[in-house]
This record gives C-alpha cells, sequence and structure tokens, in this order.
C-alpha cells in the first residue's frame, strides 16, 4: 500500500467517512469532485488521497449509506455519482452529534490545564 | 442481500471501478492541463498523485466486503491453478496423502469394528461369559451344568440376569428343501437380556419354557428370506427340526445373530438327568453384571458357589472352577494382537507419508519465494498471502483426502472379501465414522505443512528475496542436515518396499506351486457333496443302523450314477483336500516293525466305496480294490497306501498282513485283511506329502458322515440341481450340503496362503508407491537448494546430460543403499517364515532380481523428473536468481 502520511492517516480513520458523508449530503457528486471539495472547503488542509477515498466511497456504498448512479459528467466519459441515502442521513447526524462531543471534551481539558 | 447480486455481476463491477477510477484520473490531468502544463506532464502528475492502480482497486473491493464465499472462491480459483501449473508436485502429494490416511482409515475402522466397538447387544458392555473349568478335562473351557448355572443365577448378587444355552446342527425337513440349521437352545429371558426388537412376531417370553408349550421357535432374519421369502406368511407355520415339529412365532431383528451364524432359536428343553447332573458341562452361559459391578466381585462370588458345590458333590472334583471373563474379550481372543499390529503397520505408513508430504512442500515453498515476493510488490498483504496459501494447502489435503476415502472404502471391502470366515465380526466391518476423522486429519496435515512456507515467505521482506540470496537463513549445514534426513527416509523406504515386494512374489509363487501341485489322483470335472446323516435316534441299535445304512449308500451311488451327465459316481465318508481327517491312534498292526520311538502310532482311516481308488485313478500298487463281494458277513478287509505300508511293515508286499480296529461284543479283536495297496495321494492337504492312511469298505461299516463323488461330463456345477433331486425323489428328508467341485476345493484349500500373498501384495503396492514418491520429494529439493550450483556448472560448460547424471547417480545412492538393506532383510525374514512357502527357496535368486530391478526401475522414473528440470535450467537465470 502507498504509504499515507502519518498524522493524516490517524485523523482521517475517523472523519473521512463523515467528510464524505457531509459533503454527499450537499447533493450527488462523483469521487473527482468530492476530492476536490473536500480539499476546497477545508481550505487545503485536507488532501484526501486516492487510496483512502476510493475504497472509503465503496465501504459507505457497501454499508447502506450512499447509493450511486452512473450519469453523464458532461466530458464525454460516465461518471459515478454518489447520493447520500436515508440510513446516511442518519449515521452523519449521529457521527456529527459525536465528533462535537469530542470536540467539547477536548476543548474542556485543554481550558483545565491552563 | 445485495452480495449476492454483487456475486453474479462480479466482472461487470470490475469494468465499472476500472472505469471509475479512469474518470479520476482524467478529471485530475484536464485540470492540470488547464492550470497550464504540458498533455504529457499533465498525465504523468496525475498517474503520480494517483498512486498505484492495483493496490487501490484491491483496497476497494476488500471495502465493498466481498462476501465469504466470494472470497474463498477466489482463492479457490487460484489455488488450483497453482496445483495445476505443477502437475507432478500436486499428484505425489495426493498420493502421498491418501495414501497415509487411506491406509488409517481403513484398517482403523477395521479395528474399530472387530475390537473396540461394544457387541450389538443391549448393555454388552456388562455381558460376561462363564465357562468351567475342571481337571477331568484340563485343557478345555467347558460350559455348565443345569444345575450349577441355577445356582449361580439365583445366589450370585453382582449378576442383574443369566441366561444359559447350546448350540447344535439340526436337520430341517419339511417344506422346501432338507438342509441343516444351526439351531441355540436357550433359557429364560434370553432376548430379554440382549434386547432386540422382533422384526415380525414375538420373541421367546416366559411362558414358553413351559415344558407343555415350548415347541415354539423364533428364526433368524437371514432364514427368514431365504426359507419364506420374508413373507409375514411365516407366522405360525411349522418348522421341522430332527423330526419335532416347531411353530414360529417370530422373526428377529435384521443383523441379530447370537451367538455367531444362528439360523433359529428354541427354547432349552433338558431331560431331567441332564437337569440334576453336576457334570453334564454342556451349556454356555452369558451374564450381565449390575451396574457398577466389578468383575473381581463377581470372580469372588463365583468362587464361593464352586467351593460350595464341590463339598456338596464330592463327584465333580476338587478342582472345580467357574471364570467370569468379558464376552467381548471371549469373542476376539487371539486376534487383538494381529490387529494392532495392522494398526502399527497403519501408523508407520501415515508417518512415512507426512514425512515424505513435508519434504516435498518444504521443496516447493523454497522454490516458490520468488513468486510470493513479486505478489507482495503488486500489492497483496500478508494475511491475503498466507490465507491463500492455507487455501492451497486445504485443496491440496481435501484432494489427497478424497482419494484417501476411496482407497479407504475400497480397502475394507477387500478384507472383507479376503478375511477367512472364522474372523470374528466380520459382518460388523465397515467404513464408519472414522471417515470424518481422516478428512480432519487430511486439513489438519495440509494446514500444518502448507503453512510453514507460506509463513516463511509472508515474513520475508519482499525486496530481499527478489534481490536474491533466498532468505531462509539456511546455512549450509542445515542444508546437508535436512538432505542426510531425506536420504535417510529414502533408503528405509526403499528397504521397506524392496521386502514387501519380495514378500509378496515369494507368497505368489508359492500360491501359485500349489495350485499346480499333483495332487495324486484325477481332480478335473469332479463334483463332491456330503449327506449327513439322519438324527441318530436312540432307540434304533447300531447293527441295525448300519445295515440300513448300507443299503442307503448302495442306493444313493445307483441313483446318482443314472443322472444323465454323471458317468462315475463313488462315496467314502469324508472328502479329500478338506484339511482335515479322522486321525486314529486305536489300532493294532500284525506283523509290523518294532515302533522307531517311544510315540503312539497314528495314521489316517477311511472308509471307501467299492472301486474308489478306480474312480479316482490312484493307482493299484499290488493286489486288489475293494468290490461288491466285500460285504457285511464276508471276511473283512482293508486297504493301505504305501506310506503306511512301508513306515508299518518296511515293505510294499503286505498282502495278507492283518490291522485290528475294534473288538467284538465279547471283546476279542476282530482282524482286517489287508488285499490291496494303494499309490500314496494328498489326502489332508495340498501341501503335505501323504502320511499313512488305512482304508476300509463302506460295505462292511461305516461312520456317520457320507461323502459322495461324481464324475460328469461336462462342467460338474451344472449337474448339482440334478444330482440333489435325485436324492431327495427317494429320500425327501436327507439334506445335501457342501456341494462343491474340486476345483473349488483345491482353490480353497489355499485360502490361507492365498490371504497372505493379498496382504503382502497391497501392502507393497503402498510402499512402492510410498518410496517413489519420497525419492521424487527428496530429489526435488535437493534440485531447487542447488539451483545456483548448477547454474555455474552449466556456464562453465558441463553438458545438460552431466547434470542429468549427477542428479540421478545422487539421487539414486540412498536407493542402493536401500535395496542392499531391504535383500538382507528379506534374506533374514524369509529364512525365519521359510515355513510358510512351497517349492520356493527363501533366496530365490529370480525373486531377488526381479525386485531389486523394479524397485531402481521405479526409483529412477522418479529422480529423472526433477532431474530433467535441473538440466534444463538456464544458468543465466540460475544465477541471477538464487
Amino acid at each position: 500500500m502507498p504509504p499515507t502520511p502519518p498524522e493524516k492517516s490517524d485523523l482521517l480513520k475517523g472523519t473521512l467517512d463523515m467528510l464524505i458523508l457531509k459533503v454527499v449530503a450537499l447533493g450527488p457528486i462523483h469521487g473527482y469532485a468530492i476530492s476536490q471539495r473536500i480539499q476546497q472547503i477545508s481550505k487545503d488542509f485536507f488532501q484526501v488521497p486516492q487510496g483512502s477515498l476510493y475504497p472509503a466511497l465503496h465501504r459507505l456504498e457497501d454499508r447502506g449509506w450512499v447509493k450511486t448512479e452512473w450519469k453523464a459528467s458532461g466530458t464525454g466519459r460516465d461518471a459515478k455519482f454518489y447520493a447520500l441515502t436515508k440510513k446516511g442521513r442518519k449515521q452523519l447526524e449521529t457521527e456529527v452529534a459525536s465528533w462535537g462531543n469530542v470536540a467539547s471534551a477536548v476543548a474542556l481539558i485543554l481550558r483545565a490545564a491552563e | 442481500m445485495h452480495w449476492l447480486a454483487r456475486f453474479f455481476q462480479k466482472e461487470k463491477s470490475e469494468k465499472l471501478l476500472d472505469e471509475e477510477l479512469q474518470f479520476h484520473l482524467e478529471r485530475q490531468t484536464a485540470d492540470l492541463i488547464a492550470r497550464g502544463l504540458a498533455p504529457e506532464e499533465a498525465r504523468r502528475q496525475a498517474v503520480l498523485a494517483f498512486g498505484g492502480v492495483e493496490p487501490i482497486k484491491e483496497d476497494c473491493r476488500e471495502a465493498r466486503r466481498l462476501s465469504f464465499v466470494e472470497i474463498l472462491l477466489q482463492d479457490l480459483r487460484f489455488a488450483s491453478r497453482m496445483l495445476r501449473k505443477d502437475p507432478t508436485f500436486t499428484i505425489a502429494a495426493a498420493v502421498t496423502l491418501a495414501l497415509g490416511i487411506g491406509a488409517n482409515t481403513a484398517i482403523f475402522s477395521i479395528v474399530n469394528a472387530v475390537i473396540l466397538r461394544p457387541l450389538p447387544y443391549k448393555d454388552s458392555s456388562r455381558i460376561v461369559a462363564i465357562s468351567t473349568h475342571t481337571p477331568m478335562f484340563p485343557t478345555f473351557s467347558l460350559g455348565l451344568p443345569w444345575t450349577d448355572f441355577q445356582q449361580i443365577r439365583l445366589q450370585s448378587a453382582s449378576l442383574e440376569q443369566a441366561v444359559a444355552y447350546s448350540e447344535e446342527s439340526k436337520t430341517l425337513t419339511g417344506k422346501g428343501n432338507p438342509s441343516i440349521v444351526s439351531v441355540v437352545n436357550v433359557s429364560e429371558d434370553f432376548f430379554d437380556e440382549l434386547g432386540p426388537n422382533p422384526e415380525q412376531g414375538r420373541l421367546l417370553t416366559r411362558e414358553d419354557h413351559q415344558p407343555q408349550q415350548n415347541h415354539v421357535i423364533v428364526i433368524s432374519s437371514a432364514l427368514w428370506h431365504t426359507r419364506f421369502g420374508a413373507s409375514p406368511s411365516a407366522l405360525g407355520q411349522v418348522l421341522v427340526l430332527d423330526k419335532i415339529p416347531y411353530t414360529i412365532v417370530g422373526v428377529a431383528a435384521p443383523g441379530f445373530v447370537f451367538p455367531e451364524k444362528t439360523d433359529a432359536w428354541v427354547p432349552l428343553s433338558l431331560t431331567p438327568e441332564e437337569q440334576h447332573s453336576h457334570t453334564y458341562f454342556m451349556l454356555q452361559t452369558i451374564a450381565k453384571l449390575r451396574p457398577g459391578q466389578k468383575m473381581e466381585k463377581l470372580q469372588a462370588e463365583l468362587d464361593t458357589i464352586s467351593g460350595r458345590i464341590v463339598k456338596e458333590n464330592p463327584e465333580v472334583g476338587a478342582g472345580l472352577r467357574f471364570n467370569a471373563a468379558w464376552l467381548l474379550e471371549k469373542r476376539i481372543e487371539g486376534t487383538r494382537t494381529a490387529y494392532l499390529i495392522l494398526l502399527g503397520a497403519a501408523t508407520l505408513v501415515l508417518l512415512i507419508s507426512c514425512a515424505n508430504l513435508a519434504s516435498m512442500l518444504l521443496a516447493r515453498g523454497s522454490g516458490r519465494q520468488r513468486e510470493m515476493a513479486v505478489r507482495a510488490a503488486l500489492g497483496a498483504s500478508a494475511s491475503r498471502l498466507f490465507r491463500q496459501g492455507i487455501v492451497e494447502s486445504c485443496l491440496l489435503a481435501l484432494l489427497g483426502g478424497a482419494l484417501g476415502i476411496l482407497l479407504a472404502a475400497g480397502g475394507v471391502r477387500l478384507f472383507r472379501a479376503i478375511a477367512p470366515a472364522t474372523t470374528p465380526r466380520l459382518d460388523e466391518v465397515s467404513l464408519d465414522a472414522t471417515l470424518l476423522w481422516s478428512l480432519l486429519t487430511a486439513l489438519v496435515a495440509g494446514l500444518l505443512f502448507g503453512i510453514v512456507p507460506v509463513r516463511r515467505a509472508a515474513r520475508t521482506a519482499p525486496s530481499d528475496a527478489l534481490k536474491g540470496g533466498v532468505g531462509t537463513a539456511s546455512s549450509s549445514d542445515a542444508i546437508s542436515r535436512k538432505s542426510r534426513l531425506g536420504s535417510v527416509l529414502v533408503a528405509l523406504e526403499v528397504a521397506l518396499a524392496f521386502v514387501l515386494i519380495a514378500g509378496s512374489v515369494l507368497m505368489t509363487l508359492t500360491v501359485s506351486r500349489l495350485l499346480h501341485q499333483n495332487p495324486g489322483f484325477r481332480a478335473d470335472h469332479l463334483l463332491t457333496l456330503d449327506l449327513p446323516s439322519p438324527y441318530l435316534s436312540p432307540s434304533v441299535d447300531f447293527e441295525a443302523w448300519t445295515k440300513k445304512r448300507v443299503e442307503f449308500t448302495r442306493q444313493i451311488v445307483e441313483q446318482v450314477a443314472s443322472v444323465p451327465g454323471a458317468s462315475a459316481v463313488t462315496a467314502a465318508d469324508h472328502g479329500l483336500l478338506g484339511g482335515m481327517t479322522m486321525m486314529q491312534a486305536n489300532f493294532f498292526v500284525d506283523g509290523a516293525l518294532p515302533l522307531a520311538s517311544k510315540e503312539e502310532r497314528r495314521a489316517g482311516a477311511r472308509y471307501v466305496y467299492p472301486s474308489f481308488f478306480r474312480f479316482m485313478e490312484i493307482p493299484l500298487v499290488r493286489g486288489r480294490e475293494f468290490t461288491d463281494r466285500d460285504s457285511k458277513g464276508a471276511t473283512r478287509v482293508a486297504l493301505v497306501n504305501e506310506a503306511m505300508a512301508l513306515e508299518y511293515w518296511g515293505t510294499l508286499d503286505v498282502l495278507g498282513k492283518r490291522i485290528s480296529v475294534r473288538k467284538d461284543e465279547k471283546g476279542g479283536r476282530m482282524w482286517n485283511e489287508v488285499v490291496g495297496v494303494v499309490a500314496d495321494a494328498r489326502d489332508v492337504r495340498l501341501r503335505e506329502k501323504a502320511s499313512p492312511v488305512y482304508f476300509l469298505s463302506m460295505l462292511q461299516g461305516g461312520d456317520i458322515s457320507f461323502h459322495l463323488l461324481i464324475r460328469t461330463q461336462t462342467d460338474p456345477q451344472a449337474l448339482a440341481g440334478a444330482i440333489s433331486r435325485k436324492i431327495w425323489a427317494t429320500y425327501p428328508e436327507q439334506p445335501v450340503t457342501n456341494i462343491a467341485t474340486m476345483s473349488e476345493t483345491i482353490s480353497d484349500s489355499v485360502g490361507d496362503e492365498r490371504l497372505r500373498g493379498i496382504l503382502l501384495t497391497v501392502f507393497a503396492s503402498v510402499g512402492l508407491l510410498l518410496a517413489l514418491v519420497g525419492v521424487y520429494g527428496v530429489v526435488s529439493y535437493a534440485v531447487s537448494r542447488r539451483t545456483q550450483e548448477i547454474g555455474i556448472r552449466i556456464a562453465l560448460g558441463a553438458s545438460r546430460t552431466t547434470v542429468l547424471g549427477m542428479i540421478l547417480v545422487q539421487g539414486l545412492l540412498p536407493v542402493l543403499i536401500g535395496v542392499a538393506t531391504g535383500a538382507a532383510c528379506t534374506l533374514a525374514l524369509a529364512r525365519v517364515f521359510a515355513s510358510q512357502l512351497y517349492e520356493v527357496q527363501p533366496n530365490d535368486p529370480a525373486t531377488f532380481l526381479a525386485t531389486t530391478l523394479l524397485v531402481f526401475a521405479v526409483a529412477s522414473l522418479a529422480c529423472l523428473i526433477p532431474a530433467r528440470r535441473a538440466s534444463t535450467v538456464d544458468p543465466l537465470i540460475a544465477l541471477r536468481y538464487q
């Protein structure tokens, strides 16, 4: 497997799914656009390598959180578009909620150490 | 159930995956071009940034949580492809496993059925057999008298139940052909104790044992099928046994036989004398211990009872003792060692198979390190390699296991066909649950031996393996140790194979020589049968009965001679080459030479019909044969064979000498005059030369048994039916038994030797196959280790044939040692077993030569395959990649 930068892989493990779901929630989108969008919105902080993105996308599809459709992409080749399912929407809400808890807890500890 | 749909759309989804990734690449490239890069540069950067496509595809596929079945199928496909690539290895490994597992399964099934499995009766683990020992008949283990049996039954606290039985042969007449059946007389509760449910009707109960009601009978399922065609109307019909009618009340469960090969059971009925006698040791006894009771307690109780009986009945004799033994033990008495030896042989085969397999798999493993490395570099994870390796090993193991089961089934069938009929519990031998154990063993073996090379390969970093240096860290010491072990293994296997092959050849020669032995009489076109005497009613006096018997004999011979197809008929009291004869010691010889040693005089005795010897085409050496005139009332005459004449009188001119075998009513000796001498013929066994025999005329006396011999014009077997019918036309109640042609009898008489020959041949084949595979494995391993060295040699100018020769010679060296060892062992063993051979020398040179040639041929073949592979090594490749 091509090596991933260590800090990114730790973070992305838990959160990549969540980020993808969030991006997909904004509307049907194909894989390339997802990686671009994540990079854009995070102001270049998250640069998701293809080696992580596509396996994650397929995993999400396998779990039924996203559904896919092949559509014309406007560039000649057909592309695979991902959209959020109802299950996916629920999963996104759950993950966002728990991410919020994690963030609050970390903030509490950091404030205490001051 | 998306996985099911995906399963069928695998190819399509592969294409789609590819398209998805290609799309990404194109868009990336397009964006880079838009940013100002040249198209090729844009493409190159896009590809670089993308990373390896294959690994990503792999991960996507894995991320899709391919169903277990899909993964398994994928691995199986891959594994079978790998195995197909090297067919010699696959076949060799499968055969080795099959041999090891097949032999073990077969033999374990057999041993299980005969020795380990409990007898098929209710609570059989608690059943004991009780017998009597008394100094009156010191060498025998006797049954119990009725009164002693009753005492034991009532007074022994540790017994739950006890039954007595006696077995006898009775003549069955009435509807259908008369025949002899084996009937067991049983006491109360017999069926209760042994517990089968009847197939039809009912079993014997307490009431049936009342004196007025005891003419009922339960027949065996086999008899029900043969005699009554399994029809329910059999119930209520009457069977006449020894002229007494019995009503059939039930049919026993199929497969129930007690004690062995029984046709029917009737209530035991004894006369009052028999019931009260303390010396009527005729009843076999089996009893059931109460749960939890120990044998020692029972034995102590039996000793108490026997002590009391001896005290109260002094005529019994002080040494009377009752012995209790587990029924199972009694049944398999004496055969236990033979079976344990078989088990040991099978284990040996298994061990050798495993060693073979290990050496082969090691050779293969080291040769595939590069392949593993390449696969790892292409993106296979260590766990994936591991998993595929395991699947491959399991596939191989299952292949070997399946073959092994086929072998085992065949082996069990062979055993049932060739084992002598007296083998205990032969009917119960079958392939059973040990089958599952074998499959399990196969899997475990495959896993164990397959994992080692895979683990090693999986742990090696791919770059090391690709660079060269096999990375197995085997020092030259380890290598030579392994190959020395391998050579020792080969030598052992070859030696073993040699011994077995030579033994099998010697035995087969023995059988062949026996079958071609001239028996001394004309044996072709000869049909024989026995006419067991109708029961001897106690009221008939012996003389009158003899007269009737002589008349019977004349009539039978006359009648059967008139059957079309029968060219001649004669009779005797018992048949030739039956393995048995009547040995007599109580006879007196007039004018005989003094005995050389203190031994008793022994000779065979035979009653024959007039013209018996002309019929058998046994030459007359002196005097004349019996004729019609040698009948009751005329001078008592006798014939002797050459052996007897020479041994007792030292000459063949013995006409007029006298023999005495009986005393008359007044106690005086009755003398028979010798009127002729006949040539020696094989009498008891084909392999034994004739011993002294004297002959008496059937018209002057006789025995209970009656043996009829018919010379036929065509196939003897074809006449059997017509002859039986002719006999029954006049004597409808005469059972006709043991119908056989002399050829069959001769063939049966070598049954023991044939059995040994077959067993040896089977084991020899197994041994040879194992040796073949062993040589192959060891030489393969050696070649794979020395690929670099061979490459150097070829590069330095050695010709391919030189390399071939080198490998061959080094591979055959242990074989040579094995052959020499094997030959020495065979010589030693053959001398020990020389008595088993017949007209074959233990050091028969033709046998040794043939065996040596065979072993070398096979071993050379086994060496040839890897040797050829070695000689075709491209030196460049060999030098570059170790």
